[in-house]
């Protein structure tokens, strides 16, 4: 008999060696009576194996589930093979338990792009669900400071973010970016890189008015005294999104606060199943 | 008697409604009778509460002195009258790089693997990447070869380019680390600047630079892209190692393989970078 303790996640295992074989699925802790002197791993199986005990002197195990590998010898070299399979996203999903995604926040400086962010941010973290949040203006000091905001160096910024985006969700992130993201033709250029359904745009229509009398970083004074150029709303075009995921505040409803405008966000990530692996 | 659920994770509440008061720790999921009338939350609480039900009339609970919904740690957020407002004021705390963390029970660092082309550096990442994977930790991979296609692809072989790649690769690692993740760099990052530069990107003790110290006559009888024989041929110019130096660490975290053990294996190499995390700390929250 073999005493095998599945580390994570859940896994079967053959008895046969082979992938055709009955799979008997392996208790969390626990001991699987194997009858065959060869052992296979189902080929579904992701998670890992230690062996605790090998308790017949033809059965022969080693695996690697946990660090350091388990060498059981017995009188006989140990050799349950586990065959390494490389972590994929699907791993990291499954570890995370959600699925990873962009939430693409775009609309006019002062429409709430941030505190969305963070509202959603504290909300998903309540319910033990890993997001990070890409912020246009973080990001321009780290990864993007060689940027300016010159037309091309514009798209560049988006770009970059979109990129940086997918990387995270490839990592099994949700993961948050608040960008003004004026330009049509940039947002789309994102979409582009995800997956179908992974990109997911939320446009916050807020009208200029609004965000103007906000004016949280005192941007729209300085455009409108003309010490800033090409300022979004002001003397540079936004270009609001024609098939958006998204758009809020709901119809209706236009005083819906960050809570209330995250949880109908989250309520999107539930019933498109982002909220579990 | 108030019934509070803490969903994530443990925290401590005060009866007394301010920092000064004394401290209860909130159970998993579980009864808090709190004898005073007013509730607050730790000052060192992130995590968030659900108030399930409070049974005495005379039960209200405010945190921070202002009045306002209930913030609950389950979605959608509960909330309670029991004849009044109900008016747990939760204070709330932006999430950061400490809540990841205590999510996913480690520490985000970036594993900076360099050395020649061949050295085994994609290897070893894969080896490390599966090894955490089993334990339940959360690492990504950032191959050289990988970040060309996507981050990159604006990027040419130029010097100045090669400079930007490193760069830009080590403003996402420093995002990932923000993210409470394990980072696994594999570059080959030939230039000592270059790779100092990344370090001071981040917090001391979070870039654990890893030289994959292979002599280069190994590194080449592997080939394991043809990539020696085309530069030898002349067909690839500046290929590092070949009419390119490379500059290995002076002062690493860790050289592989260890002195004395050429052979070791991936996993074996592996090990050795674990038990370093572990000693570290950066296996747990």
């Amino acid at each position: 008999m073999i005493a095998l303790k599945p580390v994570h996640p859940p896994i079967s295992c053959s008895s046969s060696g082979s992938k055709s074989g009955p799979s008997v699925p392996v208790p969390m802790i626990g001991f699987v009576k194997l009858p065959s002197l060869s052992f296979g791993l189902n080929g579904g199986n992701h998670g890992g194996l230690s062996l605790i005990q090998a308790t017949e002197e033809s059965t022969v195990a080693v695996t690697n589930g946990e660090d350091p590998p388990q060498m059981v010898t017995n009188g006989k070299a140990g050799n349950i093979v586990w065959h390494p399979r490389s972590v994929g996203k699907v791993h990291r999903q499954e570890l995370l338990q959600q699925k990873g995604c962009v939430i693409w926040i775009t609309g006019l400086s002062g429409s709430g792009k941030s505190t969305l962010a963070c509202a959603l941010c504290q909300a998903l973290y309540s319910t033990g669900k890993l997001t990070y949040i890409l912020d246009g203006d973080n990001v321009r000091h780290g990864l993007n400071r060689d940027l300016t905001f010159k037309a091309e160096d514009r798209a560049e910024n988006i770009r970059r973010i979109g990129e940086v985006a997918k990387i995270f969700v490839d990592a099994g992130i949700i993961c948050i970016v608040s960008v003004i993201s004026p330009y049509r033709k940039d947002r789309d250029a994102c979409r582009a890189l995800l997956p179908q359904g992974d990109f997911i745009e939320v446009f916050l229509d807020v009208p200029i008015e609004i965000c103007e009398a906000r004016d949280p970083k005192g941007l729209y004074k300085l455009a409108r005294a003309g010490k800033i150029k090409g300022f979004t709303g002001v003397d540079d075009p936004y270009e609001p999104p024609l098939n958006c995921e998204l758009a809020l505040p709901p119809k209706g409803n236009s005083c819906a606060s960050p809570s209330e405008m995250a949880e109908t966000v989250i309520s999107y990530l539930e019933e498109k199943g982002y909220l579990q692996a």
